[in-house]
């Protein structure tokens, strides 16, 4: 059973079993891969070594598959939900490719809503940059979660950060591809769900993000003067 | 993703077990006045720039008062108070100055994940 984070002497202490840790590990590596600098651009190909069990693997047990997909964008999970660029920023400027990632807007949104010039020179000047710090931010809380045998997690202030911060950009990516978009749209969705089986894509979805959630919610109380 | 197993029942059935959520975290905290950051000590010419944050439904209420906190150094209360504009009006006013100044903060809270803009204070 999971235990949220708590300060005890200055360190961050949680329980995360290896399969929540491997999920949390996994999602941060996704949106890693999303992120990252110099993205490659996207051929047939999986990205990495480490994408083994990525979103275009064979079907087999789905599930999991399924949810890789709502996560990398590939499929929605219905019910209304839209993924499209225009739907989820109506009021952004255009200062961004139209056929960019919607999670990527969201996470480097336009900066001026006033100006299109001024956000574009916003953008060139700050793009590069952010993805290298949230980049690192990302690598360091991977490898805070990662290495781990014993259920207990215990990090560093640093680290903690990491975390809480790295945690964020898995949320906004998953709240973007569940299609989030005003305050009561989880619980509009949760409702849709309630009556599908706890093994569904998207009921498993949505059990992540309040997972990932209620972790983020006791890490910002902990790290909170 | 490059967990194990196709499903994570433990995950599934951990999160309904736990009473929180992210409208309700601060909620004893009533909503103050709206009174901009910084606006009193406003007396240079070049300082016609605002910083802007957006209500989005995924950053915690908790989280965006930790950011206003630790980036800015502002109080807790007015941290909350500016969190509570954000939720409740749908943006605040978070930063007032000088352009770079701005882009500053703008650049920074992005990297913290919030949806921070900048424009002129027209």
């Amino acid at each position: 059973m999971a235990r949220g984070f708590k300060r005890r002497h200055g360190r961050y202490v949680a329980t995360l079993d290896a399969v929540e840790r491997g999920l949390v590990v996994g999602l941060m590596e996704q949106v890693l891969e999303l992120i990252e600098p110099e993205q490659a651009p996207s051929g047939d190909g999986a990205p990495g070594a480490d994408g083994a069990d990525g979103p275009y693997g064979p079907g087999g047990e789905s599930g999991g598959d399924e949810f890789d997909q709502i996560v990398a964008g590939l499929g929605g999970i219905g019910m209304g939900v839209s993924l499209s660029a225009a739907d989820q920023a109506p009021e952004l400027t255009g200062s961004f490719p139209r056929d960019r990632d919607p999670a990527l807007e969201r996470i480097f949104p336009t900066a001026n809503r006033e100006d299109d010039q001024i956000a574009a020179e916003f953008r060139r000047l700050t793009e590069g940059g952010l993805r290298d710090r949230k980049s690192a931010n990302l690598t360091t809380a991977i490898r805070a979660l990662s290495g781990i045998e014993d259920q207990k997690i215990s990090l560093e202030q640093p680290q903690a950060l990491a975390l809480l911060i790295a945690l964020t950009d898995v949320r906004l990516v998953l709240g973007e591809r569940l299609g989030l978009q005003r305050d009561d749209d989880f619980d509009l969705l949760e409702e849709q769900v309630s009556g599908l089986p706890p093994d569904d894509p998207a009921v498993y979805a949505l059990a992540v993000y309040d997972f990932l959630t209620w972790l983020q919610e006791t890490l910002a109380h902990a790290l909170t003067p | 993703m490059n967990v194990g197993s196709p499903r994570q029942p433990k995950v599934v059935a951990v999160p309904s077990a736990f009473p929180i959520m992210t409208s309700t975290a601060v909620m004893s905290i009533a909503p103050v006045e709206q009174k901009s950051a910084s606006t009193d000590e406003l007396t240079e010419v070049d300082v016609p720039w605002i910083t802007l944050v957006w209500n989005d439904p995924v950053n915690l209420m908790s989280y965006v008062t930790f950011v206003f906190q630790s980036y800015f150094g502002y109080s807790k209360s007015k941290a909350e108070r500016l969190m509570m504009d954000v939720h409740v009006k749908g943006r605040a006013v978070v930063s007032t100055g000088a352009r770079e100044r701005m882009e500053t903060d703008t650049e920074a809270l992005q990297g913290y994940g919030l949806w921070a803009t900048f424009q002129k204070d027209d």
